[in-house]
Order: C-alpha cells, then structure tokens, then sequence
C-alpha cells in the first residue's frame, strides 16, 4: 500500500539538543577527523572562531535526533525493516560551538509513491540560542513495499 | 570564508581506512546503535555480508576531504549525496573532488566516493564552500 500524501506537512519536534565540547571531541575521532578546530583547546582560541567549534556534518546529532519521533510515528506507521537511507544533503549556515543550544524543527517536505517503493523526505531547521539558523538538514528514506 | 585562491578545474583527493572497530566508535559518538552497524551476525543473517558501516559516517570522512582542502571547517556550506553501496569493515574509501562552477563567493563542488574496488559507494555527491 502506498504511504498516504496526506502525512506531507507533518511536523516533528521541537527537539533541544545542549552541544558539549567533550561530544564534539568524541564524534570528530569517531570520523577519523583531528581537526585541531574541533579538538584542541589552544589552537582553536587562536584560530578565527576564538574556540572549538563542531565539525559541520555535528549535524548528525542534533539534526538526527528528529529520526527518531518520524521512526516511532505511530500514525504513518512506516515499515523500519523495509527503510532505508537514501539520501542525505546538509545545508550550514553558521558554526555550531559547545554550549550551544540548538533546537530541531522537522517536517515531511514529500513523498513520492513508486511501484516497489516510498520515498519520503524529511526536512530539519536547526536553530541555536540567538535565534540563528545553522543548519538545513534533509533527510530522504526510501521504503520498500513488502 | 576559506584563505585559499580556487579556480574551476582544480582537484583534490582524501583516503580513508575504514579499521575494524570503526562502526563502535561511529555508534557510540552518533548513538546510532542499529545493529546492521554494531552485530556481524546480525549483518550476516540480513544479507549484508557483516556489519556496515554507518552512511554517515562515510558522509563525515567526504565532508573531511573538504575542510581538510579549505582549511576552514565553517566554509563548508553544502554537502549531499545518494547512498549507493554499502561500506564493509576493511574497506578504503577514497574521496575524489572537482570544482565543477564558481558563482561570486561559491564554489561547486562534484564529488566521487568509491571503494578499494574502485566501485561508487555514493553517487550524485554534490557540495559548495565559500571562498
């Protein structure tokens, strides 16, 4: 059965995610990235930012934390089984430092039935404390009908 | 803002060993437990050959290759890509970069993502930096 278009428009969160510098240390080693931007305190309060920032694809973990409630959504009841990531494209507009409070606004922007398959796009808004935007994310699933 | 002078046509590439425990840290850091990622048996009985890496942790190497060429982490704009084939345990995955168009203070990036194979484990990877 095709997922129904009417869920176009949902919306999920907001989530609140609190960004810490030990977090940002932990994922920049988990990509192999040793940026010193991201990892050592005396190089980073030198560098133009005037202290640790976050690897850009951070995104990962605020911004995919709205996976989940669109996983659980029991109303559009998807089949996780059958999902799989399709696509993923992230648009950065400022840099995120520890401290930082971002809070997550998500929305399915589209779904695309096909013969064997959905596919659903999920966009996220990231905004930090002052109110500024620092990331679009969209996420695109595709679910194969069983 | 990134110091560098580029010009259309320039290239550059990044190598990245995807090592054994991989997958641990990436769950971990990421909280993306899945256990296609974390249980090799599990990966074994869905078909995948083992676990897999996560696509976003791919994606982080390919986002690297970028900020590593820019020196500025923050000049990264834009990054997107289609997951095309999954990465194993062991593999080495090898980010080649072109910069396809420039528009005032953006630069267009195409990118290809491929195994030790030389197979495409990502296709349509697309990203902009500011000069």
């Amino acid at each position: 059965m095709d997922l129904d278009k009417r869920f176009i428009g949902k919306k999920y969160g907001p989530l609140i995610y609190e960004v810490g510098k030990e977090k940002i240390k932990e994922y920049a080693r988990a990509i192999k990235n040793e940026d010193p931007h991201y990892i050592d305190d005396e190089f980073a309060k030198n560098s133009k930012y005037g202290g640790i920032i976050a690897p850009p694809t951070f995104a990962v973990v605020y911004a995919g934390m709205l996976a989940e409630p669109f996983f659980k959504d029991k109303e559009l009841n998807l089949n996780y089984a059958m999902l799989v990531h399709g696509e993923q494209e992230f648009e950065f507009f400022d840099v995120v430092r520890p401290g930082d409070v971002i809070t997550s606004e998500g929305e399915i922007v589209g779904i695309e039935n096909k013969e064997k398959l959905d596919i659903v796009t999920l966009e996220g808004i990231s905004r930090n404390q002052d109110g500024r935007d620092v990331c679009k994310a969209t996420f695109t699933f595709v679910i194969r009908k069983g | 803002m990134s110091e560098k002078v580029i010009k259309i046509g320039d290239t550059f590439s990044a190598k990245e060993d995807v090592d054994k425990y991989r997958t641990i840290y990436y769950a971990g850091a990421s909280g993306d437990f899945n256990p296609i990622h974390i249980d090799p048996e599990f990966g074994e009985m869905v078909g995948l050959g083992g676990v897999i890496l996560h696509g976003l942790c791919t994606f982080g190497f390919v986002a690297k290759a970028i900020t590593d060429w820019t020196g500025d982490p923050g000049a990264l704009k834009r990054i997107k890509c289609r997951f095309a084939k999954p990465v194993h345990l062991g593999d080495t995955i090898t980010t080649e970069a072109k910069v396809s168009s420039i528009e005032g203070s953006k630069a267009s990036l195409e990118l290809k993502v491929t195994d030790q194979e030389g197979q495409e484990v990502f296709t349509m990877t697309s990203a902009d930096v500011e000069l």
